[in-house]
């Protein structure tokens, strides 16, 4: 039992030349030239998980307990004695394809070209937060006192006068370092920005170099491992989402029925699926931290999916009134304007499938989003269509049992590839099905039978395709419920005592 | 939540707002204060000069003196929210009397009344010796030499003690015993210029993390870590020792002997600096590798290498802490790392000393002079020159002085239980939490007819016990010094005042005093601080512990001064003890102590299979009553946990986060949540001792060091057992664990 734990000779050597107070390792001399940008050093052999850099942090933005833009997680292998646990330190990753940026809708997010700092500004967020949802680093977070997002920014205004961030002062190893890199360099390798207990650098090409320890233990991994919570549900977008697709399914009903010659009046069931639509819209702005200034969500639809959801739903909403007016008042050009509300409605259910289609959440990245989305959709239009009288007997039934079949078959080949598959992540979200959410995810499989398959197979009269819409709607609800609660995102590791759950 | 702010046209700029302190720089602006006053930090004795950001008559923020030699201005992150702790809800404001089982606000005037009353009650009828005082490790040195003074002078009372005696005492007994005097002999210094660096027992890095920027600095030495469990500081080691609990003994006799064989001895340092060394040779001839190697269960490869290393280095250097003191053979390790460093010739010299970490950032202070455990500046009880010298100092008869010390605290604790002591003065200090073997302590304090608990905090679990609660001033809000490990004398300083009554403990010595009666004879004419001071300084003069050519300017000046600093001293340097090879023993020399290893007092048994450790955690201080109440620290230190290894987790089916039970022959921690992991070894278990929720000291034992009368919080035999109460959601969980202490009196409080 010879327990040695080598000291790396490298580092040692390198220490020799260093006084603690010399300033000048700890940040570059000079500002970075074209092509470079300033990025975080963290030495995870020399870091002895004191969390001072946490405290410091937070002391130098004036943040709450509940919110740290710099965090501590820990990875841990080996065996007695020759067990080693080590710590992350990690603030905002200052990526060279920032996912937080890419997706903001307002622009809150810029890249300084001097610097490469990613910069947020809380004047310009209006506290969406899909930034929260898009970095698989968990760096952006949700003030709820303020209804905005922040993160790290490097402590700009510090190096801008020469001083080091406070993470960076604050560490009494010196783990923590700022660093000048060259982007092209960087960015055909990368590889020493990944460590374990870190998701991939490929999601955004973190910049922030990490220093190995050179006697880790192949079998290190998260402490936080076995530890799975389930994530906030997000009621205003539960009901958003659902009730959109509703809106946009019962317009294609209309749509096909208007096709096959129906001879019932659309008019009731065209205005009740637009006022649905903008309820929803409506609702979802009560997600938002700053409601009022929803309307600049239009702003960055050249890039963001959130901004193109808003753009196409609001089309929708405009071009779906004006059907639903011609419907009602019997004009001609229903027929084109029915064809180009369809489009928009299911691009929109579309770009609203595919906000949820980012690599931080696996549970959402995948194509079973948008077939969930878009079958919501048929089922719960159809049926609302029934409940509306407008349509009935074999149609009806043929139509819901294939909505209802297919998004049964959805949800479960979605859970078997979780399952089985190799990301630890996807894995845990269907253990969370499987243990803690099995009740209510066997509830919405049944829900989902009676409304969508049981119920419309015996009987089509209008009391039964209105129960039968009541219990799908209640299924689609906790379906997507368990969509928001049941993702597992990607994350630093955390510690392995829980933290009460912040905010975000 | 206003309007405004739901629909998102407020977004709380201001207070969030950035600004540039002309000090500290770019930074949250409302953490830019007014002023800052030095000061040094009031948590660990690693003394860390730092300064208090005050604005509006508030502390706002705190920083690390970058000049301070200590810490080059870094904090521990209890230091850096430092300042949370002064606006802490249960902070105490006004004295409370308990009234038919309620506290009731009072006067000062009526508190003290209160006090004198009982105490005096109670010494009038069953003799001076039935009061005791149990005091801290946390006051400034000006308050410790004041209160031994009203204790021992006024009060008339011997049983006095610290809880300094549940962490340091034994380091102190050990060092009288080698070097015939009380004192660190090395500095922090030696951990960079030494070449090899011991850590036994201690795990700095979790609890004296500003410790290891001084290793950090140091890119030559060797770091050698004695440890039973893989401690933070065990990974950052060159070579780490996992040895069985409380095998450390047999260990270091072991490097004596083969340093011995070897040659590898300073014979010319023996010859003429210590005595017993045939005495020690002949006793450690049975500590061959092999006989280590069965005891401490390190390959003898191992243990030869640690002794070679050892023995080759220029200078070499000793740290200890809890993993020695907390032990009934605690003084005897003492005597065991001072042969080492003594035969070796590694003391007194630049990087080489035997040297105890202490704990409490002023544990220091009433080592030198406190009026308990020996007189004031090293003084012994049972010297009568001591005793003489020290009547001439203070102008009272000699016989006023005790010729021998009262009651150690674990003593006081018996005897109260026995109804021999029948009033308590608590001052700064949380037993409940604290003292082991929690049912006994318990019980002696529901006992006393009459306690008293001063603190800066109330309800704490144990001022929920008092009968009357003196509201005291905490760090940040008084004025005084602290001696940190390594001997530094450093100041403290008043950056706001206490909240509402609160005073600060200098203030309710001296008004004690007036109502005794001995504030003329004792204490004429004080009225700061500094006339303490001034006064320690004279009783100081020509000991070991010279304060003599200090002054409040000075120290502040240099960001402390270390002991010894005799007047006329020129230079403010680093300074070293017995330099000159020359002891405090009457003949001078050092003395070598034979130690026999024995295996620790409760072994494993198939009833209690497990040996538990206690211990820390960084973000927290002892018992929790600051750093509870520090949002952040407690954010990410939530809650206590117990490191299991997985083998045995696996025989026992338990799985991680898991709630168990922790038990042993004398109670039960429940519902503590399982940490599975490879730090411990299979058949230990380890639980932090900070949280009141999972009291650790419900199982720790009744055995205590018989020289130092330090507990023995290790090696406690446990078994553990899945918790009922477990798969209970977690929220609730947490509701009742908080709902335990403290809001549960606060209504019935004020």
């Amino acid at each position: 039992m010879l327990a040695l734990a080598e000291a790396p000779e490298a580092e040692k050597i390198d220490l020799a030349e260093v006084s603690p107070a010399d300033l000048s390792l700890r940040i570059p001399a000079r500002s970075p030239g074209a092509g470079e940008q300033y990025r975080f050093h963290f030495n995870m052999g020399k870091c002895i998980g004191c969390k001072c850099c946490v405290v410091a942090c937070n002391e130098q933005n004036g943040n709450p307990a509940e919110i740290n833009w710099r965090r501590v997680g820990e990875v841990e292998g080996g065996w007695y004695p020759n067990t080693r646990r080590f710590h992350i330190s990690m603030g905002c990753n200052h990526c060279l394809e920032p996912s937080c940026l890419i997706g903001c809708p307002v622009e809150a997010y810029t890249k300084d070209s001097a610097t490469g700092i990613v910069q947020h500004s809380p004047d310009a967020c209006i506290g969406c937060q899909y930034c929260t949802w898009n970095c698989s680093y968990g760096v952006p977070q949700y003030n709820p006192e303020r209804g905005v997002v922040g993160k790290c920014d490097m402590c700009h205004g510090r190096l801008a006068e020469g001083r080091e961030p406070a993470c960076v002062y604050a560490c009494p190893e010196e783990a923590i370092r700022i660093e000048i890199v060259r982007i092209e360099e960087w960015k055909r390798d990368y590889a020493d920005a990944n460590a374990p207990g870190l998701p991939s650098a490929d999601d955004s090409i973190s910049t922030t170099r990490i220093t190995l320890p050179r006697n880790l233990p192949p079998d290190t991994r998260k402490s936080d491992i076995y530890r799975i919570r389930t994530e906030a549900p997000h009621w205003p977008l539960v009901v958003m989402t659902v009730l959109t697709q509703l809106s946009v399914g019962t317009f294609a009903t209309l749509w096909l029925l208007q096709i096959f010659g129906t001879s019932t009046s659309l008019t009731t069931t065209a205005l009740l699926a637009l006022l649905v639509g903008g309820l929803a819209l409506g609702a979802s702005t009560l997600h938002l931290g700053r409601p009022v200034h929803a309307y600049r969500a239009l702003k960055m639809w050249k890039r963001s999916w959130l901004s193109r959801e808003v753009l196409l739903f609001t089309c929708f909403s405009a071009v779906a009134g004006v059907y639903a007016g011609l419907l009602t008042l019997r004009l001609p050009g229903s027929s084109t304007v029915g064809p180009l509300t369809i489009l928009l409605g299911i691009a929109g259910v579309t770009a609203s499938a595919w906000i949820y289609r980012v690599p931080a959440r696996p549970a959402w990245n995948s194509r079973h989003t948008p077939a969930d989305f878009l079958l919501t959709g048929a089922l719960l239009g159809l049926l609302f269509a029934g409940a509306c009288g407008v349509i009935s007997g074999r149609a009806l039934m043929i139509g819901s049992v294939i909505a209802a079949s297919a998004q049964l078959l959805n949800q479960a080949t979605k859970f078997l590839w979780m399952t089985a598959s190799e990301s630890h992540e996807l894995r845990s979200t269907a253990r969370l099905l499987s243990t803690t959410l099995a009740s209510q995810f066997l509830t919405r499989a049944g829900l989902l039978i009676a409304g969508g398959a049981v119920l419309p197979l015996f009987s089509q009269g209008r009391l039964s395709t209105s129960a039968a819409f009541a219990v799908a709607l209640a299924g689609e609800i906790l379906g997507r419920y368990l969509f928001f609660v049941s993702v597992v995102p990607k994350n630093m590791a955390a510690p392995y005592l829980a933290a009460e759950q912040s905010a975000a | 939540m206003s309007l405004k702010r739901n629909l998102g046209l407020d977004i709380l700029s201001e207070k969030y707002a950035y600004a540039t302190d002309e000090i500290t720089g770019y930074t949250s602006a409302r953490k830019i204060p007014d002023n800052w006053v030095a000061t040094t930090c009031g948590y660990c004795s690693v003394g860390c000069g730092m300064f208090v950001g005050v604005k509006d008559g508030r502390a706002v923020a705190v920083r690390g003196n970058p000049a301070h030699p200590v810490n080059s201005g870094t904090l521990c992150p209890k230091g850096l929210a430092e300042h949370y702790t002064l606006e802490a809800p249960d902070r105490v404001k006004y004295p409370l009397l308990r009234k038919n089982g309620k506290f009731t606000r009072i006067s000062w005037n009526e508190a003290l009344d209160a006090m004198a009353e009982n105490f005096l009650a109670v010494q009038a009828k069953h003799g001076p010796e039935a009061l005791g005082i149990i005091s801290t490790g946390q006051l400034v040195t000006e308050e410790y030499y004041t209160l031994g003074k009203l204790v021992q002078l006024g009060f008339g009372t011997s049983n006095y003690d610290g809880n300094t005696t549940l962490c340091m005492s034994t380091a102190v007994s050990g060092y009288k015993r080698s070097f015939g005097s009380d004192g660190p002999p090395g500095a922090y210094e030696d951990l960079q210029k030494a070449d090899v660096v011991f850590l036994i027992g201690a795990n700095i890095a979790e609890n004296h993390p500003i410790l290891c920027q001084h290793l950090e600095a140091n890119p030559r030495k060797t770091l050698i870590v004695a440890d039973p469990r893989v401690t933070k500081t065990a990974m950052i080691s060159d070579v780490f020792l996992p040895l069985k609990p409380r095998s450390d003994i047999a260990l270091i006799n072991g490097m004596i002997h083969v340093l011995i064989q070897a040659g590898m001895i300073d014979r010319d340092y023996i010859a003429h600096h210590t005595t017993g060394f045939e005495e020690l040779a002949q006793a450690v001839r049975k500590y061959t590798p092999r006989y280590v190697s069965e005891i401490t269960g390190l390959e003898e490869e191992l243990i030869l290498k640690v002794a070679f290393l050892y023995g080759n280095a220029k200078a070499a250097f000793i740290g200890w802490t809890m993993g020695v003191n907390h032990s009934t053979k605690g003084t005897e390790t003492v005597n065991a790392i001072n042969n080492l460093a003594l035969i070796t010739g590694n003391i007194g010299r630049d990087g080489a000393s035997p040297f105890s970490i202490t704990g409490q950032c002023n544990a220091m202070g009433t080592r030198e002079s406190g009026f308990a455990s020996s007189l004031p500046g090293y003084r012994k009880f049972e010297n009568a020159d001591d005793r003489r010298e020290l009547a001439h100092l203070w102008g009272i008869p000699q016989e006023r002085i005790p010729a021998a010390r009262g009651l150690a605290y674990p003593d006081i604790v018996e005897a109260a239980v026995k109804k021999k002591i029948r009033a308590l003065w608590v001052i700064a200090t949380n037993p409940i939490v604290s003292f082991p073997n929690l049912g006994v302590l318990r019980q002696s304090l529901e006992s006393v007819d009459f306690l008293v608990v001063q603190d800066g905090f109330h309800p704490t679990p144990t001022s929920e016990l008092a009968h009357l609660v003196l509201p005291a001033a905490i760090w940040g809000e008084k004025e005084g010094t602290y001696t940190n490990s390594e001997r530094r004398v450093s100041k403290v300083n008043r950056a706001v005042n206490p909240p509402g009554e609160a005073k600060p403990d200098f203030e309710i010595f001296l008004n004690m005093a007036k109502k005794l009666g001995c504030y003329d004879e004792l204490f004429p004419g004080w009225g700061t601080p500094r006339d303490a001071f001034e006064e320690w300084k004279r009783v100081s003069a020509g000991r070991l512990c010279d304060y003599s050519g200090m002054s409040y300017e000075l120290i502040e000046q240099h960001g402390g001064i270390q002991w010894p600093f005799p007047q006329g001293t020129q230079q403010v340097t680093t300074s070293r003890l017995y330099v000159d090879g020359r002891f405090q023993t009457e003949d001078g020399r050092a003395r070598l102590f034979c130690v026999e290893w024995e295996p620790f007092p409760e072994q494993p048994s198939a009833e209690f299979p497990f040996v538990l450790n206690t211990g820390r955690t960084v973000e927290h201080w002892h018992t929790r009553t600051k750093t509870g109440q520090v949002p952040i620290l407690e954010r990410m230190a939530p809650n206590a946990w117990l490191e299991m290894n997985p083998k045995d987790a696996h025989k026992l089916k338990l799985r991680l986060h898991d709630r168990v039970d922790v038990v042993s022959r004398r109670g039960r921690i429940s519902s503590v949540e399982l940490r599975v992991t490879e730090i411990v070894a299979p058949g230990q278990v380890f639980v932090p001792f900070h949280f009141v929720e999972t009291n650790a000291n419900q199982v720790t034992q009744s055995a205590f060091d018989p020289i130092s009368r330090e507990p023995n919080y290790k090696q406690s035999a446990v078994r553990v057992e899945k918790s009922e109460k477990f798969g209970e959601p977690r929220g609730k969980a947490r509701l009742r664990r908080r709902s335990l202490w403290p809001r549960r009196q606060r209504s019935s409080s004020l």
